[in-house]
């Protein structure tokens, strides 16, 4: 047991070393040494460079550049461009925003996909389950920002709310009841959105999973000795088509930033993913490479998360 | 009985599904569009032309008719009306529609098609030559996996958000990069389908021949393997077409006169009440193009896959 949890982890800390050099080396892509301009790039300017080469000790070997780079990182001395705060704390205030859209797109979309799949798996041809496939392919092809602009025109023209931004602004002095109801309103859309796409997918996933376990040899014995279906299905088959969910876990993680760019840039909503976008029109180097690194450290952590979590769900593999 | 060939054998498992044949339907028309755009919008005076500007006629409905009494003979749209309606600047959104399906299709297919290739070659290195060793216990395969690995942790859209903002912009590197991003599928399915593929006895064969190891590889193993890669590839093609016109709509995308499905979306962005048809018109094509490529990516798959074929 605690072998296969040693080995992860260990494969998990090569990774992990790995990363921090791509992270690191990501800002060598940039046009122009220290010592000179590409013409190339008309928005990269010489003090860019200036800017760039002392932020970074572009002076220095390349080995020590690196070393460099995350013990500035983690003192709190590497500084954003655009204000000159550091980067980690900066990163760390928009976390926190990000967080609750988070939490509830998650939530939406395990809760919602789930029951739609096994649903869907258990009627097999019928309409329902075509109807839910053809759905999971209609919300995969809809691009979020179209999508985004068609709620937004619902929810305002129906229920007249403000739903943009965090909350609604110059109304901090009303009523803690109000206050509360106009917090939900703006959450409701963005975390709705990053879900749409979460809940297609994963459905299929949940449908497909399903439809392998129930074909199996345990399932059909436990139909033949006469066990109620609602029993069959959902103790005994359920159990092993969720196996592989809890390695999915892993792929939620990174969603905090990726994910959430075009949702928080169109909701104006102050998280990581609009952090990034930021970041990346004002060339915001620290910040850009610091999200990078840390985005994959979640999805790593993810990935190691989800080791432990299928060590406690599937007795085999701690042999 | 009747003997079949493989292509008609793949046609009539293919035929009956009709969401997948509705989908190939709609990709053929939306080529002709695309070809249709470049030959209409292109050069000096053309049929449709995206970049005259109207301000008389801004935010015109759909079907509306152009304000004849002002706008000179040359600047009216093709037919005399507006079919899609026009932006903010009076521009005829048919017009740019036309434009922008070319871009669409292409970063669809070049992306995929360097995503593939990197694929290919990686997961073909990882799968043949796998058991050579780099240094004592580290295998050139156990390379490869951790490079996949690797590449995983990394947020897809935001990388390719960094690698745009480094690099000097233009549509190609644009393609390029997605396609860098998405190339571990192809790997993944590649390595896997050498790794068995090694093992069977017309390989073995063909090793006993003598043959040369490139002609192996290229000759015996690739055609074997490529079904799950053309696969993979046209279910990749409807994924790089929704991040190209994402990243075009933030802004990252070809510069602004040239219209692209992502920027005009974009460009309705402050009119969604007012004119909602900038918004429509693109929203509704990108769905359409990306619903039918996954339709159709999901016909092949089920066609080509003895394996499903037998359920």
């Amino acid at each position: 047991m605690f072998s296969f949890l040693r080995r992860s982890f260990f494969q998990k800390i090569v990774t992990l070393f790995f990363i921090s050099i791509i992270s690191f080396l990501i800002i060598h892509l940039a046009p122009g040494t220290p010592t000179e301009v590409s013409p190339l790039n008309p928005k990269f300017t010489k003090e860019d460079v200036e800017r760039l080469r002392r932020a970074l000790d572009l002076d220095k070997p390349l080995h020590i550049q690196y070393l460099l780079f995350y013990k500035k990182l983690f003192t709190g001395e590497l500084k954003s461009y655009k204000d000159n705060r550091p980067v980690l704390k900066k990163i760390g205030e928009r976390f926190l925003n990000s967080l609750p859209l988070f939490i509830v797109g998650t939530v939406l979309t395990w809760f919602l996909a789930f029951p739609l799949g096994i649903k869907a798996s258990l009627k097999r041809g019928t309409s329902f389950d075509r109807s839910v496939t053809f759905f999971s392919y209609f919300l995969i092809a809809l691009p979020s920002f179209f999508l985004a602009y068609l709620l937004i025109i619902f929810v305002v023209k129906k229920f007249n709310v403000p739903v943009i931004g965090l909350m609604t602004f110059g109304r901090e002095d009303v009523s803690l009841l109000y206050r509360i109801n106009d917090r939900i309103w703006h959450l409701v859309l963005p975390s709705v959105l990053g879900a749409t796409g979460g809940i297609a997918i994963l459905s299929r996933y949940v449908r497909a999973q399903m439809l392998e376990i129930i074909n199996q040899d345990y399932v059909r014995t436990a139909k033949a000795k006469g066990l109620p279906d609602d029993i069959v299905y959902y103790k005994h088959a359920l159990r092993n088509a969720l196996l592989p969910f809890a390695t999915m876990f892993g792929l939620i993680l990174p969603g905090l930033i990726g994910g959430s760019v075009i949702v928080e840039y169109i909701f104006a909503w102050p998280g990581m993913g609009r952090l990034g976008y930021e970041a990346i029109l004002a060339r915001d180097y620290p910040v850009i490479i610091s999200l990078n690194f840390i985005a994959a450290v979640l999805t790593l952590i993810g990935t190691f998360i989800s080791d432990l979590l299928y060590m406690i769900v599937d007795p085999r593999i701690r042999l | 009985m009747r003997h079949r060939t493989r292509w008609q054998e793949f046609w009539h498992t293919f035929r009956k599904n009709k969401l997948a044949l509705a989908g190939l339907f709609f990709l053929v028309f939306f080529f002709l569009f695309a070809i249709a755009g470049v030959l209409l919008t292109y050069g000096k005076a053309p049929f449709f032309n995206p970049e005259t500007v109207r301000l008389v006629d801004k935010l015109k409905p759909p079907l509306s008719r152009p304000t004849k009494e002002v706008i000179p003979e040359k600047d009216l749209p093709a037919f005399g009306v507006y079919l899609l309606g026009t932006d903010d600047l009076g521009r005829d959104i048919f017009a740019r529609m036309l434009q922008g399906a070319v871009v669409s299709l292409s970063v669809g297919f070049v992306a995929v098609g360097t995503s593939v290739v990197i694929g290919m070659i990686l997961g073909g290195i990882a799968g043949y030559f796998g058991k050579m060793k780099i240094i004592r216990n580290f295998s050139v395969d156990a390379l490869i996996t951790k490079l996949i690995d690797i590449m995983l942790c990394f947020p897809a859209f935001f990388l390719i958000l960094t690698l745009i903002a480094i690099l000097p912009g233009n549509i190609w590197i644009i393609m390029v990069v997605i396609g860098i991003t998405g190339w571990t599928g192809t790997a993944r399915f590649v390595r896997a389908e050498f790794l068995s593929l090694r093992e069977q006895d017309f390989v073995m064969a063909a090793e006993a021949l003598g043959l040369p190891r490139r002609r192996i590889i290229v000759r015996h193993m690739m055609p074997n393997a490529i079904a799950p890669v053309l696969v993979s590839a046209t279910i990749g093609i409807p994924g790089a077409i929704l991040t190209e016109s994402a990243l075009s709509f933030l802004g990252f995308g070809v510069p602004p006169p040239y219209a692209t499905w992502g920027n005009i979306l974009a460009s309705g962005r402050e009119f969604i009440f007012d004119a909602p048809w900038i918004l429509f018109s693109p929203g509704i094509a990108i769905l359409l193009t990306v619903l039918s490529f996954n339709l159709f990516g999901e016909g092949l798959r089920d066609a080509l896959n003895p394996k499903l074929r037998r359920r």
